[in-house]
């Protein structure tokens, strides 16, 4: 039984291959190649794949150990759900997760309308050809559904931390969000072969980037919210090199995506436009497979052989040559001059795009420094999260500044002194909230404060623009999904800052019966008990919140020993408030009688998830306005 | 000049700078945050890294581990040729034991003590973190393939 579904999947992927080598093939522009049209073809890609990656699935909910990623990675008492991600828990899977959407992607756009069709011929190709190299390497480099010999009882089961249900959507939004970009690298690639990166490039480009960048920060959020709450280290983001991997690509997708917008606009700056979408991708590229390859060492490291790194590495470089190859020959036929005021919009979109490279360049150097080191001079070394911090902060003054003014100024020269003016009460209003606000918590760091400033009048203005009535007062249309996410990124800014300085943490070392202190909250420890799940068994305590004497809630902070792989993890035990979230978490420590136990308040912390929200719903809102106004004015 | 001429001049002298303000900002504070990881026999080689922050791993010794109080402890770190002794005030990782790797963060003094403030916690006990891996690997006392 085995050995059949073995050959049929092995022939789905096979069948992939040869469909997207015709696929390829229609650039040539041979009559061969012509007669199965794309549509046909990207049917069978995306059939081929949907099937193999079910049969995969079959699989794991069957626990058939005569597949070594099932045995490696499967245990026959995992609950069903775990089961089911644990398809995507690891190398080989989650490389057939990503052709998936991959395929998916290239069907969707040959089934979109009203696009010329050499253009969509061309982009396809761009795409088969990717899909080609990866399946190609999925079917020799790592194949999923490899054969054992051995006749094993029982697999060896998914990491414990990974049994988690957000974890078991977080990799394929995050996925979504990569693989997004690469349809928007071959419609770049496409637009440059036809010298046609204009208006209309823009227009059918805007809800596959939008969209991509929307499903991205989705992915980064989940990924945060999970390591908030089940590493039990009281943080969201802790600049480890494979957040900031997920991190690069939302940094450039973000210039790109305003860049897209001025073209679409103004029809200017589409080398840039170009350059930022192969960067984009090039990133994403960087963020799935450095992260996998096991040189970054975490929980997302699948253990894996360099034969695997070096041909990513190899893919990376390819794509990196022959698309700046391309570029360097077809630049100028794709530029067209034309001016901008020096004081309007799109130097403001233009200066925060250099922010916005500036911190890249900050994060890929924190990043990439301990490696260079580890690898050449073979010395380890960390680089703390405070460098992150201290040199970003500033920057984000300056982005906040010009986040808030650009949508003010027009396309063209504006007078900068009007703007201002005009926005005297909103600046007033934030001075005023801000003075409040630093008093009364006695916060007087320039940098916080300019912050908080700053984001303040970024959320008030990003409001009151999305309200906007005429002359005869009915409500006009409006850019919704930007002013949603430009009022969500202050909000975020707001938070993260806020957050960062009121933070409070105490320790104790308690027995049960012992009464702890944090604020004004009593915490009564009742009773410890141990429980038996059928994958775990697990040691909770309980801990009754009192204030002023009358009972608010109950905290059970939990440690879990897993069997199938031998693990221990903390479970934190977290109350959500609008203004601030307690976090309990407990450690038993070998050779010791109390338990410990860490206390946060966390202020602000649903408010960060708030504003992460509204940049999502945002981007959703922009990717499905589909033709944006041309020439505004 | 034409204003588009101009433009562009202010443009390219501007973004000029601040690259340049910008590099330079990145890399100060780059070598300002950097923490090096040393084996105690690499430490006690370098003694003038005394009074800085680093991070220093091995194994923890066998009967090196006390605690003077419910939150200070007093355990030696290893790599089966020199010894260093940490102390350490705060809330100890669940998988904390002896003759586990460790890896903690804290100065270096210079009666050649370490002080710790921070335990990195892993979740796997038989996660050998790679720089204690390496240690090992230096001093010959690594046994696993």
């Amino acid at each position: 039984m085995s050995l059949y579904i073995f050959y049929i999947s092995n022939f789905l992927l096979l069948l992939c291959l040869t469909a997207s080598l015709i696929q390829f093939g229609k650039i040539l522009n041979n009559k061969i190649f012509t007669r199965p049209g794309i549509i046909v073809l990207a049917y069978v890609q995306l059939i081929s794949i949907l099937l193999s990656f079910l049969i995969l699935i079959y699989l794991f909910l069957i626990s058939d150990f005569n597949f070594d990623l099932v045995y490696f990675n499967s245990h026959s008492e995992k609950p069903l759900i775990y089961k089911f991600s644990g398809v995507w828990g690891n190398h080989e899977g989650s490389m057939l997760l990503w052709i998936l959407i991959l395929v998916l992607f290239n069907f969707l756009f040959a089934l979109s309308r009203r696009i010329s069709e050499r253009f969509k011929e061309i982009t396809v190709a761009v795409q088969s050809i990717m899909i080609f190299g990866f399946v190609a390497f999925l079917v020799f480099l790592s194949n999923p559904f490899a054969l054992n010999q051995n006749n094993f009882f029982d697999g060896i089961g998914l990491n414990p931390i990974l049994q988690d249900p957000l974890l078991a959507i977080h990799p394929p939004v995050l996925y979504i969000g990569y693989v997004g970009f690469s349809l928007v690298f071959s419609l770049a690639i496409a637009g440059l072969i036809t010298k046609e990166v204009d208006q209309q490039w823009a227009s059918i480009v805007k809800p596959w980037v939008f969209s991509a960048w929307a499903f991205l920060t989705a992915g980064i959020a989940l990924g945060s919210f999970w390591a908030y709450y089940e590493l039990g280290w009281g943080g969201y983001w802790f600049w480890d090199p494979v957040e900031n991997a997920s991190l690069m690509p939302w940094i450039a997708a973000t210039a790109l995506i305003h860049c897209v917008l001025i073209l679409q606009k103004r029809n200017v700056m589409q080398s840039w436009t170009i350059i930022l979408a192969i960067l984009t991708f090039s990133l994403s590229l960087v963020g799935t497979f450095l992260v996998r390859s096991g040189i970054l060492n975490s929980v997302h490291t699948f253990a894996s052989d360099p034969g695997r790194g070096l041909f990513i590495l190899l893919f990376i470089f390819l794509i990196l040559v022959f698309s700046f190859s391309l570029f360097a020959y077809n630049f100028e036929k794709i530029n067209k001059t034309s001016s901008m005021g020096l004081i309007s919009r799109g130097t403001g979109i233009q200066v925060n795009n250099w922010l916005l490279i500036t911190i890249l360049t900050i994060v890929f150097l924190g990043t990439m420094y301990p490696l260079a080191t580890d690898l050449l001079l073979n010395k380890s070394l960390t680089v703390g999260p405070k460098y992150y911090s201290t040199t970003i902060a500033p920057i984000i003054i300056l982005f906040l500044f010009f986040m808030f003014i650009s949508p003010r100024l027009g396309w063209t020269d504006t007078k900068l002194y009007k703007i201002i003016i005009q926005m005297r009460y909103l600046i007033i209003t934030s001075l005023t909230i801000t003075l409040i606000i630093s008093l009364y918590f006695e916060l007087f760091n320039l940098t916080e404060t300019l912050i908080i400033f700053f984001s303040l009048l970024l959320i008030i203005s990003s409001m009151t623009a999305s309200i906007n009535f005429n002359k005869q007062n009915i409500l006009v249309k409006t850019n919704l999904g930007q002013n949603l996410a430009h009022a969500g990124f202050g909000i975020l800014m707001m938070a993260v800052v806020s957050n960062a300085v009121y933070s409070e943490e105490r320790i104790y070392n308690a027995k049960v019966g012992d009464n702890l202190q944090l604020q004004k909250y009593i915490f009564s420890f009742d009773k410890i008990e141990q429980v038996e799940e059928s994958n775990y068994n697990s040691l909770k305590a309980y801990f009754l919140m009192k204030k002023d004497g009358k009972l608010i809630d109950t905290f059970t902070p939990e440690i879990r020993f897993y069997s199938n792989p031998p693990t221990i993890t903390s479970e934190a035990s977290i109350l959500h408030k609008f203004f601030s979230d307690i976090y309990l978490v407990m450690n038993v420590p070998q050779d010791q009688q109390s338990i410990s136990v860490r206390m946060h308040i966390k202020p602000f912390m649903t408010i960060l998830w708030l504003g992460t929200l509204m940049i999502i719903i945002g981007g959703i809102i922009s990717a499905s306005i589909r033709i944006g106004r041309l020439n505004e004015k | 000049m034409t204003s588009l001429v101009k433009s562009r001049l202010i443009k390219f002298f501007l973004s000029l700078i601040i690259v340049l303000i910008a590099v330079l900002i990145i890399i100060f504070n780059l070598r300002e945050n950097i923490i090096y990881f040393y084996g105690p026999t690499e430490l006690i080689k370098n003694s003038d890294k005394q009074g800085q922050i680093m991070r220093l791993g091995g194994l923890v010794s066998v009967d090196s581990f006390q605690n003077e109080t419910d939150s200070i402890f007093y355990f030696s770190i290893t790599d089966g040729e020199n010894e260093i002794d940490v102390k350490y005030e705060g809330i100890l990782p669940n998988l904390f034991a002896e003759d586990k790797g460790v890896v903690v963060e804290g100065v270096y003094m210079n009666d050649g003590r370490f002080i710790a403030n921070k335990v990195l916690a892993k979740h796997d006990e038989n996660y050998m973190p790679p720089e204690v891996i390496e240690t090992l690997k230096k001093s010959g006392k690594w046994q696993g393939e």
